[in-house]
């Protein structure tokens, strides 16, 4: 059926050998010559990567970062129940406010109506069911209003400072002579 | 006040006690896959070896063809993990910085050695039909089959049998290495501590029984749908050994598959409630009635019957597509229970998620049935370069 052949019978186990050999010795080269520089010098990362994340713009602060200018709201903050809560969390990121130069260089936005409400909610919003109850008043939306036996329209802010949600609160007693938990 | 209103929505869903990180499934549907398809893989590979290495001649007319499967669908093992973690052009940093403490890496390392020894077990074995199709065709595929030929025409009998002898060596280790492809997917999930579905160290076990029933009942399935639909006879003896295969490896599937669960049911850890329930809860369905119930017992029984009773070939060539079929909706029920069912828990201990489907998406239905159908398409491109059955070839049989 075939013609007598011209190859050897090893012919093609040879010539794999030689493709296979030459696939490796390129990758073996491919490899040196893709491979980062600074691959290893530190561990196993690109040991220059270490300056690429430092070289990265700061996006986020600390509250200690906003309290350097926003005197009068850290007195508030510090006392309240919010104490811990990041200024970033309600306001958004430290970098879209102040440069790297320490310049302002935008408005952090701040709110106010109906999306106080939704903000208040993020957190409070009692079907989150994870949350730890004990330490973190979860409330129903406008159920709590009902409760309260205030307008049903209103917002959170009204009755709560969002800095210290229970300053008003606690003035307000204190002014109509009420004791705690009344 | 849209905005608290629909959250609220999305969390009012999840029962009991979740951790706010654990509410979503990020291993989805590809994640389903991957193991599924790397099992076809090692299972068909196995079909092959028990003719080419063990000697089960009745498996000769499937034994080509199954080589092909197992490479068509290989091709497509890693596709579901490159949709899932998008980026498909980082997968080669394993290679340029390769990290040996990465188990995912690991599997990459696998999966590229078992890749190329699998293509050259075809390439050898299929030589002399590659030969004489090189000195018969014209054209672009006349350069195609001398390219895979090595451009060597030597079929002297000394030639043959050095091929004879790198395609025993090459299968002797193939089946270890696959073995190892696919029990070191079940050891990826098995390694994970911090599921108690997942970790025990009888998943690698488990993963690779399963991915030898699925394999068996791939090729079974597709043997018989291809010679019906292209007109050409089925091998009954073949099937009915196949059968027997298949029923001896699901034996050995299903009892561990159950053997788990009671392991777990009988030690009783502090995991157990977890997994109690999880599997009477919202894996119920998809577990003990579709997996176990449907998919398990009946074919159990069917296959049973299948090889221990002395059955018509009409009744064989009945049952064995619709036995093979429920068994690859078993194993594909398996993986899903497994990965999914595994993420269905939070790591509360106290709580469970739900998780449905999306049609479309990266991970969605659509992109699944794409995968899926991927490797039947290559299978066909690949069925007109290498002839599947060997009674159309020319030459001699290795």
């Amino acid at each position: 059926m075939h013609k007598e052949s011209r190859s050897r019978y090893n012919a093609h186990l040879i010539k794999l050998i030689i493709a296979l050999v030459v696939v490796g010795v390129g990758g073996y080269f491919a490899k040196q010559a893709l491979s980062p520089d600074t691959m290893g010098q530190y561990g196993h990362y690109r040991g220059a990567d270490i300056e690429d994340q430092k070289n990265i713009a700061l996006k986020l602060g600390t509250n200690d970062s906003c309290f350097q200018c926003h005197q009068p709201i850290r007195t508030i903050h510090k006392d309240g129940v919010h104490k811990t809560v990041s200024c970033e969390v309600c306001h958004g990121s430290y970098g879209n406010h102040i440069g790297d130069n320490d310049e302002k260089i935008g408005t952090l936005p701040v709110k106010r109506g109906d999306e106080i409400s939704q903000l208040c909610l993020r957190c409070h919003n009692k079907v989150i069911q994870a949350r730890p109850r004990e330490f973190i008043k979860m409330v129903g939306y406008p159920e709590h209003l009902e409760q309260m036996q205030v307008n049903p329209t209103h917002n959170c802010s009204q009755c709560h400072m969002v800095h210290d949600p229970l300053l008003w609160i606690r003035q307000a007693r204190e002014m109509m002579r009420m004791p705690e938990g009344a | 006040m849209s905005v608290g209103v629909h959250h609220a929505e999305g969390v009012v869903s999840l029962a009991n006690y979740v951790f706010p990180n654990d509410v979503h499934i990020h291993w989805s549907l590809m994640i389903v896959l991957y193991p599924y398809i790397t099992g076809i893989v090692a299972g068909a590979f196995i079909v092959s070896s028990l003719y080419h290495v063990f000697g089960i001649r009745d498996l000769k007319p499937i034994s080509r063809y199954s080589l092909i499967f197992a490479l068509a669908f290989l091709c497509c093992a890693t596709w579901p993990l490159l949709l899932h973690l998008g980026h498909p052009e980082r997968a080669f940093s394993m290679f340029l910085t390769p990290n040996p403490t990465s188990a995912m890496a690991g599997f990459g390392y696998i999966y590229t050695a078992y890749l190329i020894l699998l293509v050259h077990e075809i390439l050898f074995i299929y030589r002399p039909t590659m030969v004489a199709l090189w000195q018969q065709s014209k054209g672009i595929m006349r350069g195609i089959y001398a390219f895979l030929s090595f451009f060597n025409n030597n079929l002297s009998r000394e030639s043959l049998e050095l091929d004879h002898k790198i395609i025993n060596f090459l299968a002797g280790i193939g089946i270890p290495m696959a073995c190892v492809l696919h029990g070191y997917v079940g050891f990826i999930f098995g390694g994970i501590k911090a599921n108690p579905l997942w970790a025990t160290p009888l998943m690698p076990v488990i993963f690779l029984l399963s991915a030898c029933v699925s394999g068996i009942a791939g090729i079974i399935f597709s043997y018989m749908l291809i010679k019906k639909f292209s007109g050409g006879t089925i091998d009954v003896a073949c099937i009915r050994t196949s059968l027997k295969f298949l029923w001896g490896f699901f034996i050995l599937d299903f009892v561990f598959e159950m053997l788990e669960v009671f392991t777990h049911y009988y030690m009783s850890t502090h995991h157990w409630h977890v997994l109690e329930n999880l599997l009477w809860g919202p894996l119920y369905t998809t577990y003990w009635t579709l997996q176990v119930k449907v998919f398990s017992v009946i074919p159990f029984i069917l296959l049973g019957i299948l090889c221990l009773v002395k059955l018509k070939d009409r009744i064989i060539l009945f049952f064995a597509p619709i036995v093979s079929l429920m068994i690859l909706a078993q194993v594909l029920l398996m993986r899903w229970n497994v990965v999914i069912g595994g993420q269905l828990m939070s790591n509360s201990t106290r709580g469970q998620v739900f998780f449905t489907p999306e049609w479309a998406g990266r991970e969605g239905i659509i992109a699944a049935i794409i995968v899926m159908t991927a490797p039947l398409v290559i299978l066909f491109i690949l069925s007109r370069i290498f002839p599947l059955w060997i009674h159309e070839e020319q030459p001699q049989e290795t």
